[in-house]
């Protein structure tokens, strides 16, 4: 899969003498095995109950995370390319020839490996040292290629840092209470995808292996290599109870199996703006809090990284994931997910027109790059040209832009994210997910690094697009539920009845303005 | 149509259908008596915002009932008519998507009511002296409320419009003082609707229609 892959990498009983070495010299390159030892296996699907540790309204602010320098800082020690290199996503024409498909794989030192589950697409393996947009590039002047790019990397767009409905200000700023009368939550013929970093969604105790040690940071301090650890995790439980149908088809595609653990807790935060659990006399509330939800993990936490999961979150496991969702009944999915570097991602382009030809409403953050160079988010693009996908940028509590969120042509609505830096911690979004303080040891000194937990929870106060973006995945759920199931309408409608912000019209900074869910699930009458 | 034409119709068409029912008819202008009589009616309206209406009641049309008082002043067939009619429909509110009309399943409860005033001429046939033709025209003063679930009172509320109407009918008198009318109305509420609701997606202004009435009459 990458350079730094391993034919035979060395087993845990070898010596720490020898597993430090190769773990040092391989976090210098890019964690990432292509074979050896499973890394994660299933050996308890019961467990405690989950830890609830509370309103964490006070912690002190945390290092960014979700952003295209953060989250992936183990990997970047080496490689920040933003792409995978050794390989490319190719999609060949219908009527390509095997001629023709020989002829252009050769020409780049390509060879097409088995086809992946939910994919139209194929990975063509290419040389190590080769430049993967060059062979891109190459292939797409081919006449039996209808598309080809890079395998670029995607990454959580949340801004998280340092409780309860009346901490959320976000929903009476969009006039929830009122939109919530009209439609209370719709319903469980509802499914919402939630393409991220998993969820945590059921209870019990996952083996892993952590077999190499890393720094986090050029010339950092070095954290071991763990060896063999279980980790217990469980459902969230303002999410639902583990083992129940509130969880749908749950999948992982960085780990390629049925268990979407969620080792980062933007997925779960995510989830929980969406459907959390809701007039239960506890924790927060969410938008559409009768949906199910489905956890499909796309994106690859540090934890993952550490374990060695085989893949990451690059376009072709977003294009899968996103794939996967349409063809297993979801009727949103959202996309908190991104990248601000490499070209367009035509392969989750093309599965998110899938998607919405399967009638699935398709929401993506808009990025949040403002203050750090405005790049945009590649996935966002296309959303103008594609009705049935919004881009979705990000409102402080002041309702005025938040200080991250990407301006760009293809921003459509806007919906509260959060701005910490206008009203401090309660300024962000609040939603129950994994507690930081068990999860992020590796923010520790390595003397008190350790395995995570991920069965203990808290209410984190979180930022960024990521956070607006499942507001308008819930609202769509709720137009759903209220009888308006096309993609492209529910699109027309949110913007037709959008409180206008900024510039008359659309603009790139708020699209056609901020959400107004009760006004939208309340129509038109006849004059009125 | 604009107010100012529309009134020009007015004057054009009743002088119109009175040529044509001079010939059949004797219209001779002999004196008669003041009259005064009083009716109920019932009927259907086909509104002229079809679309619009259609959205939200899913037809455009329906029932229609009423009442007034006729009094004829006793300078041949020229007669005075004072009148008010009510529609009222409870639909769902909507979505436009494309010209498809999405429904949102939230009631809407829609009233229509139009007092008229009217001044018209009625004919006498000799041959068939119970047999009362007449036309008229006049003003309207066009009553809309519209209230809907989950709404508050300044998005419910009622406003009132002017236009104006024609009628045509003839009454059956069964007795002296008892009987039956068919008549046909024409109104035109302009600039009424269109500024909000389905009706602003379907560029319709005009709260008019025309309607069909069956009468009952008491008096002379």
């Amino acid at each position: 899969m990458n350079s730094m892959s391993h034919s035979s990498p060395p087993r845990i009983a070898t010596g720490a003498a020898v597993i430090a070495f190769v773990a040092i010299w391989s976090f210098n390159g890019h964690g990432q095995l292509s074979s050896g030892p499973v890394s994660k296996a299933m050996i308890q699907d019961t467990g405690l109950p989950a830890i609830d540790r509370g309103l964490r309204d006070q912690d002190p602010p945390r290092a960014p995370r979700g952003g295209k320098d953060a989250g992936r800082a183990a990997a970047s020690a080496g490689d920040t390319r933003p792409y995978v290199p050794g390989s490319i996503i190719v999609k060949f024409k219908d009527d390509a020839t095997r001629g023709g498909i020989s002829a252009a794989t050769s020409q780049v030192a390509g060879v097409i490996g088995d086809r992946s589950s939910w994919a139209d697409f194929d990975i063509l393996t290419i040389p190590a040292d080769a430049d993967p947009e060059a062979a891109a590039a190459l292939m797409r002047e081919r006449p039996d290629v209808e598309y080809a790019q890079p395998r670029y990397r995607n990454h959580a767009m949340a801004r998280p840092n340092d409780a309860l409905y009346a901490n959320q200000w976000n929903f009476p700023a969009i006039d929830m209470e009122r939109a919530w009368d009209i439609q209370p939550g719709a319903s469980s013929n509802i499914i919402v995808a939630v393409l991220d970093s998993g969820m945590a969604f059921q209870t019990g105790t996952v083996r892993y292996n952590s077999r190499f040690s890393f720094r986090l940071t050029p010339g950092g301090p070095i954290y071991p290599a763990l060896g063999i650890v279980n980790i217990p995790f469980a459902a969230a439980p303002e999410l639902g109870t583990s083992g129940s149908t509130r969880f749908v088809s749950p999948r992982d595609f960085i780990w390629n199996d049925d268990l979407p653990v969620d080792l980062d807790g933007h997925g779960t935060h995510v989830a929980g703006t969406i459907g959390q659990l809701t007039n239960n006399g506890t924790g927060t509330a969410g938008m559409a809090y009768n949906v199910r939800l489905m956890p499909v993990k796309v994106i690859q936490g540090l934890w993952d990284e550490i374990f060695g999961s085989p893949f990451e979150g690059t376009d072709d496991v977003v294009a899968r994931g996103v794939r996967y969702a349409a063809d297993n009944g979801a009727k949103v999915i959202n996309l908190s997910i991104g990248r601000e570097e490499g070209g367009p991602a035509t392969a989750v382009t093309e599965a998110i027109r899938y998607a919405i030809g399967r009638g699935c409403f398709v929401v993506v953050a808009s990025g949040n790059t403002r203050a750090d160079g405005n790049q945009q988010n590649r996935l966002a693009i296309p959303a103008p040209e594609i009705a049935g996908m919004v881009a979705v940028g990000a409102v402080g509590r002041t309702l005025n832009l938040a200080f991250y969120s990407t301006t760009a042509p293809y921003v459509e609505l806007s919906a509260p994210g959060g701005d910490q830096r206008q009203g401090g911690t309660s300024a962000g979004i609040l939603q129950q997910t994994l507690d930081p303080d068990q999860l992020e040891t590796y923010l520790r000194p390595p003397s008190q690094y350790g395995p995570p937990r991920a069965d203990v929870f808290a209410y984190e106060y979180f930022q960024g697009t990521s956070m607006a973006t499942p507001h308008v995945s819930g609202f769509a759920a709720l137009l759903m539920q209220q009888g308006i199931t096309n993609p492209a309408a529910i699109e027309a409608a949110m913007e037709q009845f959008a409180t206008e912000k900024g510039a008359p019209g659309r603009d790139d900074s708020f699209g056609f303005g901020l959400i107004n869910p009760r006004a939208t699930l309340r129509g038109l009458g006849l004059a009125r | 149509m604009s107010v100012r034409s529309a009134a020009r119709r007015l004057t054009i068409v009743p002088a119109a259908i009175a040529l044509l029912l001079l010939s059949p008819f004797d219209a001779s202008a002999q004196v008669t008596p003041v009259s005064i009589q009083g009716y109920g009616m019932f009927g259907g309206i086909s509104f002229t915002a079809a679309e619009s209406f259609e959205a939200i009641l899913g037809e455009s049309s329906g029932r229609i009932f009423g009442g007034g008082v006729r009094i004829g002043l006793g300078l041949g067939g020229l007669f005075f008519d004072g009148g008010a009619w009510r529609f009222h429909a409870t639909g769902e509110r909507a979505f436009i998507f494309n010209n498809e009309v999405i429904g949102l399943g939230i009631p809407v409860d829609v009233k229509v009511t139009p007092i008229e005033i009217s001044a018209g001429w009625q004919f006498r046939i000799r041959k068939l002296p119970k047999l009362i033709p007449y036309v008229a025209g006049g003003l309207t003063s066009m009553r809309y409320e519209e209230t809907s679930d989950f709404s508050t009172p300044t998005e419910d509320g009622h406003d009132t419009f002017n236009g104006i109407h024609l009628i045509g009918g003839a009454e059956y008198k069964i007795t002296r003082w008892l009987g039956v009318a068919g008549e046909a109305s024409w109104t035109t509420v302009p600039d009424a609707i269109g500024e909000g609701g389905v009706s602003k997606a379907f560029s319709e202004t005009d709260l008019g229609g025309t309607t069909i009435r069956l009468k009952i009459t008491i008096g002379q």
